[in-house]
């Protein structure tokens, strides 16, 4: 609760012990300077290889996203001890049965985080792609990123660990504009390219991803100013 | 000079108005990312940071607040963040040194004012020790810090008054004592 004190300024002890509160020491201008300039030619030249760098671990990050996913469908699947090495007729079933020594609370643990992961990532993929778009660069290798996403894109929708309606929908809109980058035709994207980023501005896409990734997840891309 | 003139020169490549526009806010910023951080280096980082995204998103500014509450608007988003990832791994160390050090300085000397108050600001949820710092430390008015964070005015003013309530709360034995 509010009193009418709090809306009174602090007493005069206590405004002179916080204003020693982290008192800043004298600006180093110069030496600020130096560095902001130092960092700024440095980021110039390698701003044309950061892009090719950028979709570079794009693609191995999502690469080892993939394997990650593929480990946890195996384990998921694994048969208990005692089941038959030979094939078996698949058993219909409504939900996935528990695996025994699986841990659900464990499978929407580790699919909660390869989803965040794949989400920032694809934030990240995306808010680039834009930028590239705006700055008119032709990225020969977007709809191979987009590809690889679309890849892990699916397999989360798919598995039977992802039961967060929202996510699901957040999932497939994120699918159809995959789809689109990874099938951009070179030659004629002026067109098709302001088709996709009208897009994500319409639909909100960024906001919705960047509102969906937890703070603090590891997206191992460099972001330069963004 | 204009602020609109200004960013003109900057984007047309103009060194000296990069230089310019750099010695009108850096004061400002470096205080404020100081009085977040509290850190020299990382006051240092966070400066140099906003300054390096200011230019590269020159472009974007629209002019509806005036240029350097868009800058500091950059400045605290970058300090934030800066202490967020900073947080996480400072986290465990500290809980650790604070159970090694709590049986030595339990109460075995009353820390003075300055102590008490500052720890009792670290323990204000983020919001309230922003503005709490901007207003009561820097001096910022509630419309400003109110355009630099993206709140209403209202909601500046209100984060104050809890501000000052929770450090009041906190050192009521002290005035007491």
């Amino acid at each position: 609760m509010i009193r009418d004190d709090d809306d009174q300024p602090l007493e005069a002890e206590l405004r002179d012990a916080a204003r020693a509160y982290h008192e800043p020491p004298p600006v180093p201008r110069e030496a600020l300077w130096a560095g902001i300039r130092a960092r700024r030619a440095l980021d110039r030249p390698s701003r044309r290889s950061r892009h090719v760098w950028t979709w570079a671990a794009g693609i191995a990050a999502v690469l080892v996203l993939g394997m990650g996913i593929g480990r946890l469908s195996v384990r998921a699947s694994r048969p208990g001890p005692g089941a038959s090495p030979v094939a078996t007729a698949p058993t219909p079933a409504a939900a996935p049965a528990p695996t025994p020594g699986v841990n659900p609370k464990d499978d929407a643990a580790a699919y909660r985080l390869v989803a965040a992961e794949h989400l920032g990532q694809a934030e990240v993929f995306l808010t680039l792609f834009r930028a590239s778009v705006r700055e008119g660069h032709q990225e020969r290798l977007a709809s191979a990123t987009a590809r690889q996403l679309l890849a892990t894109n699916r397999l989360l929708i798919d598995s039977p660990a992802g039961r967060d309606p929202r996510l699901r929908l957040l999932l497939q809109d994120l699918e159809l504009v995959l789809a689109q980058i990874a099938q951009l035709a070179p030659g004629r994207q002026s067109e098709d390219l302001k088709l996709i980023t009208d897009g994500l501005e319409r639909d909100g896409m960024l906001v919705r991803l960047r509102a969906a990734v937890p703070a603090g997840t590891g997206v191992h891309f460099r972001q330069g100013a963004l | 000079m204009d602020d609109r003139l200004l960013i003109a020169r900057v984007q047309a490549g103009d060194a000296s108005a990069e230089r310019e526009l750099y010695d009108a806010h850096v004061e400002r910023v470096y205080r404020l990312v100081y009085r977040i951080a509290g850190d020299p280096d990382q006051a240092q980082d966070y400066t140099q940071e906003t300054f390096i995204r200011t230019f590269d998103r020159l472009g974007d500014f629209r002019g509806d607040a005036a240029l350097g509450t868009w800058i500091c608007s950059i400045a605290v988003s970058v300090a934030l963040n800066g202490l967020r990832r900073g947080k996480r791994l400072r986290t465990r160390e500290v809980a650790l040194d604070e159970a090694a050090t709590a049986a030595v300085t339990e109460r075995r000397a009353e820390p003075d004012l300055r102590d008490r108050l500052a720890r009792a600001i670290d323990e204000l949820p983020e919001g309230y020790r922003v503005v709490f710092l901007m207003h009561d430390v820097e001096g910022y008015t509630h419309e400003e810090i109110g355009r630099t964070l993206g709140v209403q005015t209202g909601t500046s003013k209100a984060q104050l008054s809890r501000a000052r309530a929770k450090l009041r709360r906190s050192l009521a034995d002290f005035a007491r004592g």
